[in-house]
């Protein structure tokens, strides 16, 4: 996070300056991600797994991908008495990102939809000495520099998602292996 | 100033789609629309997934195929830049980037490494490969996903917002949002707002990576200058395309070529070192 102070104090520095901060955007609770994946369910039945050795190294072996934890998060959606699905809420850890997200699993293991809760990644903060600015005169990228707002959006190489996509694989294996046996 | 934010999975990286305010039933349902916008364009144009539509013509070269509008679309898109550019913009590299490992094969014949606009027929929304070659829209889907989304928003009412494809971003309406962009050591750096525009970055390393899949090849001549390249426009597909094109122009050329084709170079690599 840039402020306006620190902002105007780096621009009378003569050098570069970096510091290690947390670009961290929180997208959605649980109770919003369980409306959004599964609009028709009346309840939400909580049902924490708990893995054994022997489960988690199955899981590891159907889906190629190591369960780190010992328990899973896991609601059963409800409605008219039947079962939906279920609600799943997992973490995955990549170089820099810490990823919380919901998936939402069909009762016979296909995926309903995915939906990202939080996103967090460590980086540097870069700040160019004063004479940064007047690279940009007369490019065209929109017209002011909102210098008091928080740095919000990130265009840069394209982030691969493949960390959560193995975690996708990793909760399919878990509702077959663990889930499915009620 | 409050904003309604969701993010998914998708086009092999998060997409996040907002809008302006605290949010409701009908703003969540525009974001819906949006990422299912997003998701028909994966699924139409995606390398990696079988069953795309791309996969089909690509597995079946010198053979006519009728397209989905949105591909037929996207291809004529790309043919208009690949001419524009004089072939630096080029949507046939599929073979080159097989060959290198960032595109996986789509069969037991490895098809040419690249091609040129005349090796391909394009009639209505027919479309004939008249020598084995692989298309990939790497360089210009993910932006055309982003307008889709921005369209899909719109038609569902929404006044302003924002999509960001894992960096390729369109914002419109009256609202700017600031924009950072990602250096190739990871760091951020503030690059301005982006009001009623688009923004793509792409960045040019020697081989792709597991965090940064994507790989900048050269069809024939010219080589790709590494470092991070960022393009404005008013459409995401013409940014999202005028940054490869900004890597692989000649250094006298590139400002210009750039801005004859409706985009504007926000930072290259010589900048960022000056």
């Amino acid at each position: 996070m840039t402020d306006a102070r620190t902002f105007g104090f780096m621009l009378t520095m003569p050098v570069l300056a970096i510091s290690q901060s947390v670009y961290a955007k929180d997208y959605l609770s649980v109770p919003q991600a369980q409306k959004l994946l599964f609009p028709d369910a009346e309840s939400f039945a909580p049902h924490t797994v708990s893995l054994t050795k022997a489960q988690k190294k199955a899981i590891k072996k159907l889906s190629g991908v190591r369960q780190r934890w010992d328990e899973q998060k896991v609601w059963k959606a409800v409605a008219g008495g039947k079962t939906l699905g279920w609600f799943i809420v997992d973490e995955v850890v990549g170089k820099h990102e810490f990823i919380t997200y919901a998936a939402a699993l069909s009762a016979d293991g296909h995926v309903l939809g995915l939906e990202v809760m939080s996103y967090r990644e460590t980086h540097g903060d870069e700040v160019m000495q004063a004479d940064w600015r007047a690279q940009f005169k007369g490019k065209t990228l929109g017209d002011v520099f909102k210098l008091d707002e928080d740095i919000a959006n990130i265009s840069g190489a394209t982030l691969s998602c493949r960390n959560l996509t193995d975690g996708v694989h990793r909760l399919l294996a878990l509702e077959k292996l663990v889930l499915n046996r009620g | 100033m409050a904003e309604h934010l969701r993010s998914r999975p998708l086009l092999g990286t998060y997409v996040e789609i907002g809008v302006p305010g605290d949010g409701n039933a009908a703003t969540d349902r525009a974001i819906t629309c949006a990422f299912e916008a997003v998701g028909h364009v994966h699924s139409l144009l995606s390398f990696q997934e079988a069953g795309s539509a791309l996969r089909a013509v690509n597995a079946a070269p010198m053979v006519w195929h009728d397209l989905p509008p949105a591909f037929a679309r996207v291809l004529r898109l790309s043919l208009l830049m690949m001419r524009r550019s004089g072939g630096l913009f080029n949507p046939t590299v599929g073979g080159a980037l097989i060959a290198e490992g960032a595109l996986p094969g789509c069969g037991d014949d490895l098809p040419l490494p690249y091609g040129t606009a005349d090796d391909i027929e394009l009639i209505g929304n027919c479309v004939r490969l008249r020598r084995p070659l692989a298309l990939t829209f790497d360089g210009i889907a993910k932006g055309y996903a982003v307008d889709r989304a921005v369209k899909a928003l719109r038609q569902a009412g929404m006044r302003a917002g924002w999509v960001n494809a894992g960096g390729d971003m369109r914002a419109f309406g009256d609202h700017a949002i600031p924009v950072s962009r990602r250096e190739a050591d990871g760091s951020l750096r503030p690059i301005g707002a982006l009001q009623n525009g688009a923004i793509a970055t792409s960045l040019v390393a020697p081989h792709a990576g597991d965090r940064f899949p994507s790989l900048t090849v050269s069809a024939g001549a010219g080589v790709p200058m590494p470092g991070v390249w960022t393009v404005s426009a008013r459409y995401a597909w013409q940014a999202d395309a005028l940054t490869k094109i900004a890597a692989l122009a000649a250094p006298q050329h590139r400002v210009a070529l750039i801005r004859a084709l409706h985009g504007a170079l926000i930072a290259g690599p010589q900048e960022v070192a000056a």
